[in-house]
């Protein structure tokens, strides 16, 4: 018996592949996947891509930047070995070890170990608890934390990058007066004036801007400041938030509420242009209760559905079960007509929705939908995403109710703040106030106004007429290089602070390092308007603690300790009577689809750098986004058929036209796009957001006006120039071999093991002796397919754990990107409505690994515990591995892109990995440290390694559970029980490699009256 | 015309053993040095910025290596003693000395004690101090017999043909947890270095990583 047999686990046996029987049923082989638009309608090209490299079609010519001549290489060599030898020479400088004086109590660090402190961040309209790392007072390593209940230990990809913000060296470094730097005593100086002419005249002319909040100390300073200063004004904006959400509301429960899925609970999902996974709030604890909901052990369980209906392909669109482009103003229509039909089929939604067809939607769209919703009464959900209009929020409250799914899959909580303005009335009504004069003084409490308002309001002309104007912001962005002041604003990780949840808890902003730029908080500000005595962030958070209910030092430590604690006096609301006839008046309001010939512009929340706050930071630009690929850029996304009518390829610019204004912007052909709409990612295309966000991609706010904040009509025209992209869609390619396996759940009922069908696994045995494996740990990892929802969390924690450089746009476009991890992105079927398949591959630690074979210099070797081992400092970089790895996962080092990183930059590096130089290659380790440290630990404390003490970065990050890693030697380990499920399968499994990583074929479960 | 004497014919054959008589002396004496304890700094014994003496402190005053080293059985690091430790005792003894002149000026600034670095290792080897304590490997392993050193030097090569050779056969170097810091325990039994004591201990688990993820990651 060959050890093939053993790992096995049941019939398909080897015989498969020779015998060759009849396909079954769900041999998913037969699927024709493609990556691209150009692979699939190119076959010759995929067929010399077969005999070539694996990077085809790159947008930027290489060749155009290698300058170098032999002859100056050869001179540059000869001296550059010279001056080695000389360097080998002075093998040891005298070093110092310079300790602490005083030392700080070994409860609170110890040199060489990680601290782990709780804390919060409260980025995108929701709190979610943090725990981060840090060494020697560093904080290195951001993950979730397991006792605050929006994280319950996993973060969104945003968190992950939050600590490369914090080490950003480009924040500014002190307080500035148009320009010139001041100190914090004349800024002062300036805010105390401010103060003392608001205390003269109760603040006539004072007023302040933030984005909306998730702080009750921001809260309760900011209502002690409205007291004291009468006259002023507060305004909230933000560019993206849940403004709509709460208007629709207002309409169907007379009060303004966030609305909380609960997906967990749901069989039947219907999401309307709500990219719920990834760019809606909450979408860590919504992606973790959807990965529940597709959660299958075996074919007898059961799994959620999902319709997604929407205008560009969203994260959540690519997961869809059943997706339907639609244009954004249709979808209104559309939830009518669904709800016109399901009170035809019987259920009470109360509202007289009108009804008939829709344009461009499909009558099975309506009837089985419907049908299927209502067969689920109670385990149904229909959620609405922030873009759309609040009638269409009110009547999903209405057909929620109706359906019974009030208070079982979704549940309404009263919102902390930004519940009673609408942000583009709010912010134009401050500009035209701004412009008029009437504004003495303005302080923006972070934000960027200048370079997000809608372009209607003007406000970044208006700003420069203010006689004062204060911006409290990270670095001189584009308001605060408008404003007369600036003072920078510390980074989450620099101060005390606090944020509630939806879900009810309270959690502590705990610092982990004192202001590196010796930044304030914004509370810091308003405590000063609001007249507080003790300015600092500790004593303001800690006054909120009290007033709370928290005065108890004890408590209050406990509260520190574990970061969150619940609120007394929250209120989860299920069954709410709804206003129908409100909702009636309101949705016959309601847009119908635009015009034949019109195009209609959607503003999309990047999927990355959401609004544009996260423009500067690297590992975010370099993430290829999570459904184009494109890195370093945006591009306006159309339908390929709207593409292939104006004659636009990829990489052409256009000129995107809405009402009287017009932007240039590269153009992408996005399968799944609705023909007559064009996706336009907000965020890009900053002028003075630092040199990492500069000149890249295109600014699409000067399109959004007040009136058409989401969904506006547009004109599109074919300009004749080309733009250069970097997307790495085509790198890694595996030749159209079966790598995501798919099956739906009709076919996994007949067929479980249906993975193992498209990959059989290897027959022979291996040329030589086989290593033992059957003793000691031996490390794998089993990701899910099925609760991967690709969003791209794991590639940033990744990034953040193993010291990994970011190249940049041009490095990108020559395929040399460093990403141990990637994310696959794989479409099949028709263009215009494809089905995704989205597959994470990292190195898969093969048993029989084909790159160990070939290394010269045995620098990659194996672990007795079954890892792929590298030994960076013998590498001789001659890259044989990376060329014989079947899964493409290895990088090399072409440029030494450690060498110019900032000194800041150097305090997020992990200790516990090595930063690697130029010419070497590397790739995922199973995050080696980890298990090195994690068995270090036990052994320390004298007990055996128990399963869980292995925690991989990229496993923490995930918010969908889709990865587990432990020792698959341990029969009861979570990751044993994970290979043991019947979709396993292995990647290539028939190339005989006998990968460590396992994946769990995706099942999609499509309606079976929609087939077709 | 003959162009070329018939002499050069001789000369790939000069060049070959020219080249022979010079490349394997300098590659033998290249890799004779490079071995050698000169390059590997054993011996290594830089001046300090305090005279510290081992030998006072740990032989004859008797104070135990983790009082000062007090991380060494959790953490990685060893930690060199804050000025804190040292005042401990020289705030109340030999408090006038002169030697102790640079000890006082830190307490009094707050600037630490610039020691000189003995040991040291390449940045990419990951020694941890605790996991060998844990497993039962003394001071006196690496660090030679500290307890007599007036001035600390670097006893052993500690390159990586070093440390394989005690992880390849851990036996001979372990010891007891209570005799870690222990300068001259010697195991019992017939001939010290096969005791039946250190291979029960060995046998305990001890399984040191050979392969190169256990100390480069």
């Amino acid at each position: 018996m060959t050890r093939l047999n053993v790992i096995k686990p049941a019939a398909p046996s080897s015989k498969v592949a020779a015998e060759k029987p009849a396909a079954p049923a769900a041999q998913s082989g037969a699927k024709v996947f493609w990556r691209s638009l150009e692979e699939k309608a190119d076959a010759q090209r995929n067929a010399e891509a077969a005999h070539g490299s694996d990077v085809v079609n790159r947008t930027i010519d290489a060749s155009e930047l290698s300058r170098l001549k032999r002859r100056h290489f050869m001179t540059l060599s000869g001296a550059i070995g010279a001056l080695a030898t000389l360097e080998g020479c002075i093998r040891r400088p005298v070093e110092k070890i310079l300790p602490y004086t005083d030392a700080p109590s070994a409860g609170d660090m110890t040199i060489g170990l990680p601290s782990h402190y709780a804390t919060v961040t409260s980025q995108r309209g929701e709190a979610l608890g943090l725990l981060v790392n840090s060494y020697e007072g560093r904080p290195t390593k951001i993950e979730g934390n397991p006792d605050h209940p929006t994280s319950a230990g996993s973060t969104d990809l945003w968190a992950q990058a939050t600590v490369l913000d914090l080490y950003d060296h480009e924040r500014a470094r002190t307080p500035s007066k148009k320009g010139v730097a001041k100190s914090y005593a004349d800024a002062d100086a300036a805010l105390d004036a401010v103060i003392a002419e608001a205390l003269t005249n109760g603040g006539q002319g004072l007023r302040v801007l933030s984005h909306p909040t998730l702080s009750p100390t921001f809260i309760r300073l900011r209502e002690q400041a409205k007291k004291r200063f009468p006259q002023a004004r507060f305004h909230t904006y933000a560019p993206v938030s849940d403004a709509n959400v709460y208007a629709g509301t207002r309409i169907a429960f007379g009060q303004p509420l966030a609305v909380v899925p609960a997906f967990q609970s749901a069989k039947v999902i219907l999401s309307l242009d709500s990219d719920f996974l990834l760019t809606e709030t909450g979408s860590v604890l919504a992606a973790r209760q959807f990965g529940d909901s597709r959660h299958m052990e075996s074919a007898a369980g059961e799994m959620s559905r999902l319709y997604v209906v929407e205008p560009s392909m969203s994260l959540t669109g690519a997961n869809a079960d059943h997706r339907l482009r639609l244009e954004g103003r249709a979808i209104g229509a559309y939830l009518k007509a669904l709800a016109a039909e399901l009170a035809g089929q019987g259920a009470e939604i109360g509202v007289s929705a009108g009804g008939g067809e829709v344009a461009g939607v499909p009558a099975s769209w309506i009837k089985s939908v419907a049908k299927d919703l209502l067969a689920n009464r109670g385990a149904s959900l229909v959620v609405v995403g922030s873009r759309q209009p609040a009638a269409v929020h009110a009547l999903a409250a209405a057909v929620n109710r109706g359906l019974g799914n009030a208070g079982k899959t979704v549940t309404y909580v009263r919102p902390l703040d930004g519940a009673d303005v609408d942000p583009f009335e709010d912010i134009k009504a401050l500009a035209a106030d701004l412009a008029s004069g009437s504004v003495k003084t303005l302080i923006v409490l972070g934000g960027n106004p200048a370079y997000d308002a809608p372009a209607d309001a003007g406000f970044a002309a208006a700003l420069a007429k203010v006689p004062t104007s204060i911006a409290v912001t990270d670095r001189v962005d584009e308001t605060a290089s408008l404003a007369t002041w600036h003072i920078p604003l510390a980074h989450e990780l620099e101060t005390w602070g606090d944020a509630q949840s939806r879900s009810g808890s309270y959690a502590v902003q705990q610092p982990l390092i004192a202001p590196l730029f010796n930044a304030r908080a914004a509370i810091e500000i308003l405590g000063k308007l609001a007249g507080e005595t003790d300015t600092s962030s500790y004593a303001l958070v800690r006054t909120t603690v009290s007033g709370l209910g928290g005065s108890d030092e004890l408590a209050w430590q406990r509260l520190v300790q574990r970061g969150s604690g619940p609120v007394s006096g929250f209120e989860t609301l299920g069954g709410l009577s709804v206003a129908n006839d409100a909702v009636t008046q309101a949705i016959g309001a309601l847009p119908g689809p635009s015009a034949a010939g019109e195009l209609e512009a959607v503003f999309l929340a990047d999927n990355k750098l959401f609004d544009g706050r996260y423009a500067n930071n690297s590992w975010l630009q370099e993430l290829p986004d999570q459904v184009t690929r494109i890195c370093w850029d945006n591009a306006a996304l159309i339908a390929p058929s709207t593409a292939k009518q104006l004659g636009i390829e990829n990489g052409d610019m256009i000129k995107v036209t809405v009402g009287s204004t017009s932007i240039e912007i590269v153009a992408w052909k996005q399968p799944g796009q609705a023909p007559s709409t064009v996706g336009l990612p907000l965020g890009w295309g900053r002028t003075k957001g630092g040199t990492t966000a500069a000149g890249a991609g295109f600014d699409v706010y000067p399109l959004r006006t007040s009136s058409a904040p989401h969904y506006a009509p547009a004109k599109i025209e074919k300009l004749g120039k080309k733009y250069p992209l970097s997307q790495t869609q085509e790198h890694d390619s595996m030749e159209g071999r079966p790598l995501a396996i798919d099956a739906t759940l009709d076919e996994y009922k007949s067929q479980p093991d249906f993975g193992q069908w498209a990959t059989p696994d290897m027959s022979v045995a291996p040329l030589w002796k086989p290593q033992d494996y059957s003793e000691g740990h031996q490390w794998g990892m089993v990701i899910d397919l099925n609760s991967c929802t690709g969003c791209g969390a794991c590639i940033v924690a990744c990034n953040a754990e193993n010291n990994i450089p970011t190249v940049g746009k041009e490095q990108v476009a020559r395929g040399r990107e460093m990403h141990w991890l990637r994310i696959d992105r794989y479409y099949a079927g028709d263009e215009a409505e494809p089905e995704v398949a989205l597959q994470p591959v990292a190195c898969q630690h093969c048993e029989e690994a084909p790159c160990e074979n070939v290394c010269p210099v045995n620098a990659t070797a194996h672990s007795p515990e079954g890892l792929n081992d590298i030994a960076y400092n013998r590498c001789i970089g001659t890259r044989y591995c990376m060329n014989n790895c079947p899964y493409k996962v290895r990088r090399f080092n072409f440029l030494n892109f450690n060498l110019e990183v900032p000194e800041t930059r150097k305090m997020q590096f992990n200790p516990q990995v090595s930063v690697r130089f130029r010419g070497v290659i590397e790739k995922c380790s199973y995050c080696v440290q980890r298990i090195q440290n994690a068995k270090i630990g036990a052994r320390r404390e004298e007990r055996p390694l128990k399963d869980g003490d292995v925690v991989t970065a990229c496993q923490q990050a995930c918010s969908a559970r889709a990865i587990v890693f432990g020792d698959i030697n341990d029969k009861t380990s979570a990751v044993s029980k994970a290979r043991a499920v019947d979709r396993n399968y292995a990647l290539l499994s028939d190339v005989g490699t006998r990968p460590r990583t396992r994946y769990l074929g995706k099942i999609r479960n499509p309606n079976p009256e929609m087939k077709g | 015309m003959q162009l070329f004497p018939r002499e050069l014919n001789y000369l790939p054959l000069a060049v070959a053993v020219g080249i022979g008589g010079i490349v394997g002396p300098v590659a033998t004496l290249g890799i004779w040095y490079y071995f050698s304890p000169k390059n590997t700094q054993v011996g290594y014994a830089p001046e300090q910025p305090i005279p510290y003496s081992h030998k006072l402190h740990a032989d004859e005053l008797g104070i135990d290596c983790r009082y000062c080293h007090s991380n060494v059985e959790r953490s990685q690091e060893a930690q060199i003693p804050a000025t804190q430790t040292c005042m401990g005792c020289h705030a109340v003894v030999k408090k006038d000395s002169d030697q102790l002149a640079a000890l006082r000026g830190s307490w009094a600034s707050g600037n630490p004690v610039p020691w000189v670095r003995v040991h040291k290792l390449p940045d990419h080897a990951f020694f941890d101090h605790s996991a060998h304590l844990a497993a039962g490997v003394g001071c006196v392993s690496c660090h030679g017999r500290v307890d007599q050193m007036e001035v600390v030097r670097q006893d052993q090569p500690l390159s990586m043909g070093f440390c394989l050779d005690c992880h390849r056969d851990p036996a001979p170097h372990l010891r007891p947890k209570s005799e870690l810091t222990n300068m001259t325990w010697k195991p019992e039994g017939p001939s010290g270095d096969e005791s039946a004591q250190a291979h029960e201990l060995a046998a305990a688990g001890v399984n040191p990583p050979e392969h190169c993820t256990g100390c480069h990651r």
